[in-house]
């Protein structure tokens, strides 16, 4: 897999986002330190503590480490497939010898890189504003990685359909950013008193990615209280679980499109 | 060793439209190809089909035995395209963009850089090497697609109207060094609006008209297929009432014969001027006629080219496609305006 082609691709779409941090790291680190500073440190200090034990700015962190992660891996990858489409320069790769699958793993790695870098920009910001300490280091690189790359092989999918720059606006903001707020990025889930409330919920894959995070961040876990007692405390591994098999499909639907050339070729 | 490009039966259909019909082709290894045809002729569809930008509808395609699909791996490898589009990734400076290009096909990091250096050098822009793309003329843009299709270095270089808009000089510099490529033993696909490129570069041509071909054959050949005309001037006039008796006195040789409103002189075409010349002579004197003057004009290869290419349903077809490929230009000027635009806010 790591032929010298696959690793052209990679190291040209790195360079792309690693050479212009204005338009790819300065915004998310703008918006985290306004999230912390109104959302942590004015209004977090007038609310109860959502779990016990972690004040509402550190329940904060990985809920933006998660949005700020999968909003950017899915922002690179379709921008980079989009632009590409749009000036036809994507030909440079399509032409060439290198296998779909080398073109997508090339592509959803670079995006996955700029949404990991995204993620732990933020965790820095995040531990100037209080202190963290990780309580499952494996378990936190494990489902960063995971949900980087589904989401960057959501932004191929999102690239490859897109038929103008609007098309990416809508699927950022209308599709992505709702699920994400409403993933229990602000909120526990201990804090419903319906159970209907917590059913609805789970019904958002986001919830399960914030709360892994948090899980591996943190060492809370909202899936341990409300999954079956039975298997309560493997709940955050099967998250994980499903969402590595989550990823893997999308990345094979990915190297599919490329394969019939939806959007790239007439 | 198997032909450079072989297709059989090749088809591409766009809904009702059929780009490509029952095109069969060959290109020798180390030929010099040319494909000629008028706007919406399937030439591009054909190239494009070949390196994988257009999926086939039936049919086969092979570069150098390798299936365009089955085996694109290696069909992609052996060719280097230098397309009509400028399709150069604007992110990074030209050199850069030829190391990338290297690298996906499989050039280490250090040699990608040689290369990309020395086909900047050899097409003559390398002190452009850390502009981007857009800053560059429209005449280095051309020498940077050739140095782009030049750096994976491929047994095949396909050039998809190469020198279209150019200024002579390059167009000069281009030929000579399309010609120096060719050998040293790349075979060399071209298309072109220009006849005397074909004329002048190509070993054999093959001529398109609504996605099939008309014919394939050498300039040469092809020029022996057209009609040439012999104009003679006489000592004394004809009257308006011989002009029609002489294209039946004439013989069969005589396509067509027009005489200038003064009547002292004529036109006759005829299939070779050259042969039928001495004949038609012949003729006029036993009709009487003194010659005082005669001259044959060969028939050009542009003319060859348009009898070719001109058919009874052309003009429906010719000018959907023609309506096709405006749309296409206009959707590529609103794709630029908006480009500019979203240049200027930014980059995601």
């Amino acid at each position: 897999m790591l032929s010298v082609g696959f690793r052209a691709l990679f190291r040209r779409e790195l360079l792309r986002f690693i050479r212009r941090p204005k338009n790819t790291f300065m915004p998310p680190a703008i918006t985290n330190v306004l999230y912390f500073a109104v959302f942590g440190l004015i209004l977090g200090g007038r609310i109860d503590e959502p779990v016990e034990g972690i004040g509402y700015i550190l329940f904060l962190v990985p809920g933006l480490v998660v949005l700020g992660t999968i909003s950017n891996a899915f922002e690179n990858a379709s921008f980079s497939i989009f632009h590409g489409r749009w000036n036809e320069y994507i030909h440079e790769t399509l032409t060439s010898p290198l296998s779909y699958a080398e073109m997508v793993v090339a592509y959803v790695g670079a995006s996955a890189v700029r949404g990991l870098i995204v993620g732990v920009i933020i965790a820095v910001i995040g531990r100037l504003f209080v202190p963290i300490s990780i309580e499952h280091g494996l378990f936190l690189v494990a489902t960063m990685i995971v949900i980087a790359s589904l989401f960057a092989g959501f932004g191929i999918i999102g690239g490859l359909v897109a038929r103008d720059f609007d098309d990416l606006t809508v699927m950022n903001q209308f599709i992505l950013r709702p699920l994400v707020f409403f993933g229990a990025v602000f909120y526990s889930l201990e804090m419903f008193d319906q159970a209907w409330q917590v059913q609805v919920s789970l019904l958002n894959p986001m919830v399960y990615m914030v709360d892994s995070v948090r899980y591996g961040l943190l060492g809370h876990s909202d899936m341990i209280s409300v999954a079956p007692t039975a298997y309560a405390e493997f709940a955050p591994y099967v998250s994980l679980g499903i969402l590595t098999l989550l990823t893997v499909v999308v990345i094979a639907v990915d190297v599919y499109l490329f394969k019939v050339g939806y959007g790239l070729t007439d | 060793m198997p032909p450079a490009i072989e297709t059989t039966d090749l088809v591409k259909e766009y809904g009702d439209l059929r780009a490509l019909q029952e095109l069969s082709l060959t290109v020798e290894e180390g030929e010099f190809f040319g494909l000629l045809g008028p706007n919406g002729a399937g030439k591009t569809t054909f190239i494009n089909t070949l390196v994988g930008l257009v999926r086939k509808t039936g049919g086969d395609a092979r570069v150098f035995g390798h299936d365009v699909e089955d085996d694109y791996r290696q069909a992609r490898d052996a060719i280097g395209l230098a397309p009509q589009e400028f399709n150069v990734d604007r992110f990074f400076p030209i050199r850069e963009v030829l190391e990338h290009k290297a690298g996906y096909h499989g050039v280490p990091e250090d040699e990608a850089a040689e290369r990309a250096d020395e086909v900047l050098k050899r097409v003559g822009i390398y002190d452009k090497r850390n502009e981007r793309f857009d800053w560059l003329s429209g005449g280095m843009k051309r020498r940077l697609l050739l140095a782009r299709a030049l750096v994976t270095d491929p047994d095949l270089l396909i050039l998809d109207e190469p020198t279209a808009g150019v200024d002579v000089q390059l167009r000069h510099d281009l030929w000579d060094l399309v010609t120096e490529l060719n050998e040293e033993g790349t075979t060399i696909l071209l298309t072109t609006h220009y006849i005397e490129e074909a004329e002048r570069l190509c070993d054999r041509v093959a001529i398109m008209n609504e996605g099939r071909k008309v014919t394939v054959a050498t300039p040469d050949d092809l020029k022996t297929r057209g009609t040439d005309t012999i104009s003679v001037r006489l000592e004394s006039q004809i009257s308006a009432g011989a002009t029609a008796d002489l294209e039946t006195d004439l013989g069969a040789y005589a396509h067509e014969v027009t005489t200038s409103a003064a009547g002292e002189s004529l036109e006759v075409r005829v299939d070779d001027g050259g042969s039928t010349a001495p004949q038609l002579l012949n003729d006029l004197e036993a009709m009487g006629y003194e010659i005082v003057d005669l001259e044959i004009s060969r028939t050009s290869l542009e003319e060859i080219f348009v009898d070719l290419t001109r058919s009874e349903d052309r003009t429906v077809t010719r000018s959907s496609a023609s309506s096709a490929d405006d749309g296409a230009e206009e959707n590529g000027e609103k794709k630029r305006d908006v480009e500019r635009e979203r240049e200027q806010e930014g980059v995601a």
